[in-house]
């Protein structure tokens, strides 16, 4: 019985998957997502067209979010002049939770957030299955890759925006 | 006789209701973050008396929210988080009590559930009081360890009654949770 329950879940998941994979994969256009800023100004992904775009879901509340945050403000400054930006989306409830973990970590690309955490909208629309997720967008607004980090996010920005 | 019954049902439920959980603080642990898990979250939502989770930085934890006078099936969480991929770290029930008397390795009924207290001063409950469940299971091996060592009861070792307590009335096969201040 367990076993036929396992089996259902997990054929239920990539019933799930595969249906969000159709839009969310290389090659493809990113769906547009508009939602405000700290300052309650909407910013829309697709006005980024144009540059290369690291797309991050994270939330105060994830450490794992935290330390990457560490790493990209290292990472932002290098290349934004080259035409590099982040989009991050997080999913915080508590705004001030976010605001407070956007001053900590120093970040100073574009911020917007979905509040809700695991319940917010965009986790359903886009079939978040943890964070940190990200995805890179091309000049085009196409999907590049996912959850590319460290050292492998690097190298790709380099071969996107050095010739 | 319906009379008799009636009054008895109800002297039997405000017995029963000398406490009731509201809220718990759930740390899970497993390979990856576990806030950082929607399945975790999912797994949690769908338990049928939770209203709601919250991932909570400050204990690295979910905030669990009881739906009102909801009974509280605690292995149910557990299993929950098992079934999710990970397992429990740490669990903490609060709820409100009204003249509950605990004292250190004694069987007492909460609601419909058997509890056994480790590690604690003899004291009366009152109000709004928080408890740790350390079965096997909720806490680490550790842990586990240190508090089974508390008790010479098996029913520690098991999470049920057997022969330990049936002089305090509870039948062998019943559950009971063990549990500290």
């Amino acid at each position: 019985m367990i076993n036929l329950k396992r089996i259902f879940f997990i054929a239920l998941i990539l019933l799930a998957s595969s249906q969000v994979k159709a839009q969310i994969r290389q090659g493809y256009d990113a769906p547009d997502i508009a939602l405000p800023a700290a300052n309650g100004d909407t910013i829309r992904l697709s006005s980024l067209k144009g540059k290369v775009v690291l797309l991050d879901f994270w939330a105060s509340w994830c450490g794992p979010c935290r330390s990457s945050n560490k790493e990209l403000t290292k990472l932002y400054p290098k290349y934004k002049e080259k035409g590099f930006e982040i989009f991050a989306v997080s999913i915080d409830a508590g705004r001030n939770n976010w605001l407070k973990a956007i001053r900590q970590d120093k970040i100073n690309w574009l911020q917007v957030n979905d509040p809700g955490d695991w319940n917010a909208k965009i986790v359903a629309q886009w079939g978040l299955y943890g964070i940190p997720t990200s995805y890179l967008i091309d000049k085009d607004g196409k999907f590049i890759a996912m959850d590319l980090r460290g050292k492998q996010l690097e190298k790709a920005l380099k071969d996107l925006l050095e010739d | 006789m319906k009379k008799l019954l009636l009054i008895l049902a109800m002297a039997l439920t405000a017995f029963s209701s000398n406490a009731q959980f509201t809220t718990a603080t759930l740390q899970a642990t497993g390979l990856t973050c576990a806030m950082c898990s929607n399945a975790i979250n999912k797994a949690l939502q769908k338990v049928p008396f939770v209203e709601s989770v919250k991932p909570d930085i400050k204990n690295s934890s979910f905030g669990i929210v009881f739906k009102k006078d909801a009974e509280v099936d605690i292995d149910a969480l557990k299993d929950a988080v098992e079934d999710a991929g990970f397992s429990v770290g740490s669990l903490k029930l609060t709820g409100n009590f009204n003249e509950v008397k605990i004292a250190a390795d004694q069987h007492v009924k909460i609601g419909n559930e058997n509890f056994h207290f480790l590690n604690v001063k003899s004291q009366v409950l009152n109000g709004e009081q928080t408890i740790a469940v350390v079965d096997k299971g909720f806490v680490t091996e550790k842990q586990f360890k240190k508090y089974s060592s508390a008790t010479k009861m098996s029913c520690v070792q098991t999470g049920k009654a057997a022969s330990c307590c049936v002089k305090d009335g509870i039948p062998a096969s019943a559950r009971v949770y063990h549990v500290t201040i």
